[in-house]
C-alpha cells in the first residue's frame, strides 16, 4: 500500500498535466450555455402559449392521449406514452411542476439526459489513452522497468481514473448549476420531485411513490451516474490495454456506447440485447420512472449486468497487463 | 503551482467527490429497493383555478376546447381546425383579446369516453375553470365509429341507418352527463357546441343517415336549451349538398375550408 500511493499521485498528476480535464471543462463551458439558451427559448414559447405550467402539462397529456388514439403508433411505444401520462398526471394531481425552470431542475435534467452519451464521451477523453498512450509514446518501458509490480501500476491508473470520473461528474453538475442559474435563478433545491414509480410491463405502480427534495434527488441521481460512468471507465481501460492505438480505442468504445443508445431505441424486438452493458447504462431512468427499454430489466438487473461487465473487464485488463510482453 | 500542492488539492477534492457520489449511489439503491425509511406519497392537492367568469362581461376571452377529432382539427392540412379560426375571428368580431387556454380534444373520443375523462382526470378541471368560452364537439364517434371501421374493412353496405339511430339514446345520456360535469366545474362559461353533420351524404345508401344525425342534433339541442349560457351551432346543412368540397381526403373530417365554415357559424352565434 505504501508504494501504491506515490504511484496514484504520479498518475493523477500525469492526467492533469496532459490537460485532459481542461478539455472536459472547455466542452462543458461551450455546451451548457447552448443548452441553457435552448431551454430559455422553450420556456419563453411556453409562457406565450400557456397561462401557467398546469395548462402546459395538461396539454402535454392531451397530446400523448392523441398519440395513443392513433392506430399507426406501435403498441410498444404506446407503453411509454401511457406511463408518461400517468407520471404527468401524478405531478398535476399533487400540484408539483415537473419541469420548473430553475438551475437545480436544469442541472438534474441535463445530467439525466447526458448519462447515455455525453458522460461516456467525457470519460473516454480521460480513459482511452491511459495505457495505449504510454505505448505510443514509448514511456511504457520506463514505467514497467521500475521496481514496482505491474498490477500496482495498472491499479494506480485505475484509482486515478476513478478520481477523475468523480471530478468530471461533480464539475458537470457545478458548471451546469452556475451557468443556468444566471438565467433561471439559483433556486429549486427544496422543490419536491417524485420518485419510486414502479413500472411493470405496461402499467405503473404508484404505491411506492414518494417525494424527495430536489437536492436529495440530485444526490441519488449523481450516485447512479457515477456507477454508469465507472463501468464505461473500466471498459475503456480494458480497451486501452488491448489496443495499441489511442484512436482505435476511442473509436471502439464510442461504437459500443452508441450502439447501446440505438438498441435502446429499437426496444423489445431483440430481448437478449438486455445483457449488453450499453443498454443498461441509463440507471437514472429507474429513479425517474421511465420504463426500461426491454422487458425484464430493472435496477437490480442493470446493476448486475454492469457489475458483470466491469468485473470481466478488470479481469482481462489485469490478466493481460501483467503478462503481456512489451515489444516495439 | 508545484506538484505536491496540486496533488493535495486534486487528491482531496476528487476523493471527497468520490465519497459523495458513492454515498449517493448507496442512498439511491436503498431508496429504490424500498428500504427508504417509510416516506409515503404526499396527499393529493387539487388546485382550483380562478374561474374565467362570464363570457359577456369578460375583458379577455379565454377559450378551452374539448371534444373529438373535429376540435383537434383532424383533416385540416394547415393544422388550424375550427378552434384556431374561431380564436382569430372572434378577436376581430368582438374587439376583445382572445386567448386559448388549452385544446383538450382527443381524436376518436366518444361522449361516454369524454364523460369518463371528466370524471377521473382531475387535471382537466383546471383549464375548464379558467375558461369563459368552451368549444365542444362530441357525438360523431358514438354514432359513426363502428360504421366507419366497417367501411374501412370494405363492408360499407353493412352500415345501416338503423344502427346509427340505435346508438343515439345511450350517447345522448353520456352527452347530458358531459354537459352536467362541465357545468359543475364551470357554471358561468358559455358553451358553444357544434352539432353533427352527415359525412356520408354523397353515398346513396347512406343519404338517409342524415335523419338520425338531425335527430341527435335535436336531442342535443334539448339538453343545451335548458342551459342559459349554452348554444348549439348547427353545421348539418354545410356538408349536405356540397359536402365533398368541404371534406378532407378521409371523407369524414372537414378540410380547411370546411372548418372555416364551421368557425364562421360559431363566431356568428357568439358575437
Amino acid at each position: 500500500m505504501r508504494d501504491l500511493l506515490p504511484l496514484i499521485q504520479n498518475e493523477t498528476l500525469k492526467i492533469w498535466k496532459k490537460k485532459r480535464f481542461y478539455v472536459i471543462l472547455l466542452i462543458l463551458l461551450v455546451l451548457i450555455p447552448i443548452f441553457t439558451y435552448a431551454q430559455m427559448r422553450v420556456s419563453q414559447t411556453n409562457a406565450v402559449h400557456f397561462k401557467d405550467w398546469r395548462n402546459q402539462i395538461q396539454q402535454q397529456i392531451t397530446d400523448l392521449q392523441n398519440t395513443l388514439a392513433s392506430d399507426r403508433v406501435p403498441e410498444e411505444w404506446k407503453k411509454y406514452d401511457r406511463i408518461e401520462i400517468l407520471r404527468l398526471q401524478y405531478y398535476l394531481d399533487h400540484d408539483v411542476n415537473p419541469s420548473s425552470p430553475d438551475a437545480v431542475s436544469f442541472t438534474r435534467q441535463f445530467m439525466a439526459s447526458s448519462v447515455s452519451l455525453f458522460f461516456p464521451l467525457m470519460i473516454l477523453a480521460i480513459a482511452s489513452d491511459l495505457v495505449s498512450g504510454e505505448r505510443s509514446s514509448g514511456t511504457i518501458k520506463m514505467l514497467l522497468t521500475r521496481p514496482v509490480k505491474r498490477w500496482k501500476i495498472l491499479m494506480s491508473k485505475l484509482v486515478a481514473l476513478t478520481l477523475y470520473v468523480s471530478l468530471a461528474i461533480v464539475a458537470t453538475g457545478a458548471v451546469s448549476y452556475l451557468i443556468s442559474g444566471a438565467v433561471f435563478g439559483y433556486g429549486g433545491w427544496t422543490m419536491p420531485v417524485f420518485t419510486g414509480f414502479g413500472v411493470q410491463g405496461g402499467t405503473i405502480d404508484a404505491s411506492g411513490v414518494h417525494a424527495v427534495p430536489q437536492w436529495l434527488y440530485l444526490f441519488m441521481q449523481s450516485g447512479l451516474i457515477w456507477v454508469s460512468c465507472m463501468t464505461v471507465a473500466v471498459l475503456s481501460l480494458m480497451v486501452s490495454v488491448l489496443l495499441r492505438s489511442t484512436a482505435a480505442s476511442i473509436v471502439t468504445m464510442m461504437a459500443a456506447v452508441i450502439s447501446g443508445t440505438i438498441l435502446s431505441g429499437m426496444t423489445s424486438s431483440w430481448e437478449s440485447a438486455k445483457y449488453l452493458f450499453s443498454v443498461n447504462i441509463d440507471l437514472t431512468d429507474y429513479l425517474e420512472g421511465v420504463p426500461a427499454p426491454i422487458d425484464g430489466m430493472n435496477l437490480v438487473f442493470s446493476l448486475g449486468v454492469l457489475a458483470a461487465w466491469s468485473a470481466a473487464a478488470l479481469a482481462v485488463s489485469f490478466g493481460i497487463f501483467t503478462k503481456q510482453d512489451i515489444l516495439n | 503551482m508545484d506538484s505536491s500542492r496540486l496533488w493535495r488539492i486534486l487528491g482531496t477534492g476528487s476523493l471527497a467527490a468520490t465519497l459523495l457520489l458513492g454515498g449517493g449511489f448507496v442512498y439511491a439503491v436503498q431508496d429504490m429497493l424500498g428500504s427508504g425509511s417509510g416516506l409515503t406519497a404526499p396527499a393529493k392537492k387539487p388546485v382550483l383555478a380562478e374561474t374565467g367568469g362570464s363570457f359577456a362581461a369578460a375583458s379577455t376571452i379565454y377559450v378551452t376546447a374539448l371534444g373529438d377529432s373535429l376540435t383537434k382539427g383532424v383533416g385540416d392540412n394547415t393544422g388550424e381546425g375550427y378552434v384556431k379560426q374561431v380564436i382569430k375571428g372572434l378577436g376581430q368580431a368582438t374587439g376583445k383579446p382572445v386567448q386559448q387556454i388549452n385544446n383538450l380534444a382527443v381524436a376518436g373520443l366518444t361522449a361516454s369516453e369524454l364523460d369518463e375523462m371528466l370524471e377521473k382526470d382531475q387535471g382537466m378541471a383546471y383549464p375548464i375553470r379558467q375558461a369563459n368560452l368552451i368549444l365542444l364537439t362530441i357525438g360523431g364517434n358514438d354514432l359513426f365509429r363502428t360504421a366507419l371501421s366497417q367501411a374501412e374493412e370494405g363492408n360499407a353496405s353493412d352500415i345501416s341507418v338503423e344502427s346509427v339511430a340505435s346508438r343515439i339514446p345511450e350517447a345522448i345520456a353520456s352527452f347530458k352527463s358531459v354537459i352536467g360535469r362541465i357545468r359543475a366545474i364551470n357554471p358561468d362559461a358559455t358553451i358553444a357546441y357544434a352539432g353533427l353533420y352527415n359525412p356520408f351524404y354523397d353515398i346513396p345508401e347512406l343519404k338517409e343517415g342524415i335523419v338520425p344525425v338531425q335527430k341527435w342534433n335535436d336531442e342535443a339541442f334539448a339538453v343545451l336549451s335548458k342551459d342559459p349560457h349554452a348554444v348549439l351551432v348547427p353545421v348539418l346543412d354545410l356538408f349536405q349538398l356540397h359536402g365533398s368540397g368541404y371534406l378532407s381526403s378521409d371523407h369524414f373530417h372537414p378540410n380547411h375550408e370546411g372548418y372555416e365554415r364551421i368557425s364562421d357559424r360559431i363566431i356568428q352565434s357568439l358575437s
